[in-house]
């Protein structure tokens, strides 16, 4: 597999709390990750190291073969996206929000040709009818402002997306249609937090954070 | 035409309605309005006799260590009156307020006024209090503005960070909004002034003899060089603010 990511954290902590000790990890291309763990034990700690968002932990992390702390911050999480719980969205409507990220420096160099062509597929996926580009973000429901908020990240292509609780204030069936187009048309690596058995049934690989180990099991032979 | 001593007391009874306002509503602020009277006196007198001191001597050091003492008298109540973050406030405030001095003002008296000497007190020090007070009033609110705009809401700016924002575009939207709150005021009274209200500048003035024509000269004079360097120190002050306030990855520091 094509190596993506490479973890080698000799500790994770919180102020004065270690969360994690001894963490190697490798991660290919299109792999499907959850990590799972109480609360307190560091998922979102983990997971928000890997887009620079957290500097507590001793080690390094590589991404493409190089530091990640050696990439320009914007850089670095343009590639490796985090789309959170309750994302914030911002004014107007789901046209304006989509557009918003387009202004940044980080994107200039991407190849954006067809970008809407993929903004609407991806609607399509996630089962969102193209009028609401023109809805104010305001009159959309939960499940469909979470929907938009992944499709804002998507429609940049990004490496690897880092998904934190996104599902935890959803029905089940929004759930499904989010994990279902993720999974499937999604074509770079996700690693996602989540407590919802819905997704924890799908996922080819699952990292179980317990009292400070991270255990790491690939379920690629149930698939 | 000069006030009598005798003339400035009987001012003072002036004061009798308040009094009585306050007796017959039972009101006790007659305490606090005895201090603040008195403390305005003293004050005032001191700094008379200071300025008078001062104008008379026509020196350009004394005037320059003048102006640094108002500088440095603005930029410690500023930092006394801003209770976040004060571990990095100092060098903001004093390159923000310093910007402003070093541009303002030899610009308005080699340019604009062109007193002689250049340097003469008369012309400096008023100006120069004119705008620092201003800026210094405007910055604390830029800045109170800017940090509360942030720091009410960290998700907006992360959300922004995680979609390939830098600094500079994740805070834009929240500097905008703290430049909007501190300059829309001064927009509103400077189109209002003359219909609403004469200035206290220009009041001065012309009861101190000036004719109203120049005046009002000097009047547009001071509202553009106040909202100049008001704008020029809330901008100064929250770009250097920003720097101070992020690490290298943008993230928040020293909470």
């Amino acid at each position: 597999m094509d190596e993506l990511l490479s973890i080698e954290l000799s500790r994770l902590y919180y102020a004065d709390k270690e969360l994690l000790r001894n963490v190697m990890l490798r991660v290919g291309t299109r792999e499907r990750i959850l990590i799972v763990g109480i609360t307190g034990s560091g998922k979102t700690s983990l997971l928000s190291t890997l887009n620079l968002m957290n500097q507590s932990y001793e080690g390094s992390i590589y991404f493409q073969g190089k530091d990640i702390r050696q990439y320009p911050p914007e850089l670095l999480r343009s590639r490796i996206c985090m789309v959170m719980q309750e994302p914030h969205l911002g004014e107007g409507t789901v046209q304006d929000v989509l557009d918003e990220p387009l202004g940044y420096a980080s994107l200039k160099h991407r190849d954006l040709s067809d970008r809407m062509g993929k903004i609407k597929a991806l609607m399509k996926s996630f089962q969102l009818p193209e009028s609401h580009l023109v809805k104010s973000v305001s009159q959309l429901s939960g499940g469909e402002k979470q929907r938009i908020a992944l499709i804002r990240v998507l429609q940049f292509n990004p490496d690897i997306l880092l998904l934190d609780e996104i599902s935890s204030a959803l029905d089940q069936t929004t759930s499904g249609i989010i994990s279902d187009c993720i999974f499937a048309n999604f074509p770079g690596s996700v690693i996602a937090i989540s407590h919802d058995p819905l997704w924890q049934d799908r996922w080819q690989r699952i990292w179980r954070l317990e009292e400070g180990i991270l255990a790491d099991t690939t379920k690629s032979e149930v698939q | 035409m000069d006030i009598s001593y005798l003339g400035l007391g009987l001012s003072v009874l002036l004061l009798i309605f308040p009094l009585l306002i306050f007796s017959h509503l039972k009101l006790k602020l007659s305490g606090q309005l005895f201090n603040a009277f008195a403390r305005m006196i003293v004050q005032l007198a001191v700094i008379g006799i200071t300025l008078q001191f001062i104008f008379a001597q026509m020196n350009l050091w004394l005037t320059l260590l003048w102006m640094l003492i108002m500088v440095t008298n603005a930029v410690l109540t500023l930092k006394g009156r801003l209770k976040f973050q004060r571990r990095i406030m100092l060098p903001v405030l004093i390159t923000a307020l310093g910007t402003t001095s070093l541009i303002i003002m030899p610009w308005i008296l080699i340019l604009v006024i062109k007193p002689i000497p250049l340097y003469s007190p008369m012309f400096a020090i008023p100006i120069y209090g004119m705008v620092l007070g201003n800026s210094m009033n405007s910055c604390a609110l830029a800045l109170e503005r800017f940090e509360s705009g942030l720091s009410d809401n960290w998700k907006v700016y992360y959300t922004r960070l995680s979609l390939g924002a830098n600094l500079w575009e994740a805070t834009l939207p929240v500097f905008r909004k703290a430049m909007q709150t501190s300059l829309m005021p001064q927009l509103l009274t400077i189109a209002s002034i003359g219909v609403v209200s004469l200035p206290g500048m220009m009041t001065g003035q012309i009861l101190g003899g000036a004719s109203p024509l120049v005046a009002i000269k000097y009047q547009m004079m001071i509202m553009i060089s106040i909202f100049a360097g008001v704008s020029m120190t809330d901008y100064t002050a929250i770009r250097l603010y920003l720097l101070k306030r992020f690490d290298k990855y943008y993230l928040p520091q020293g909470e």
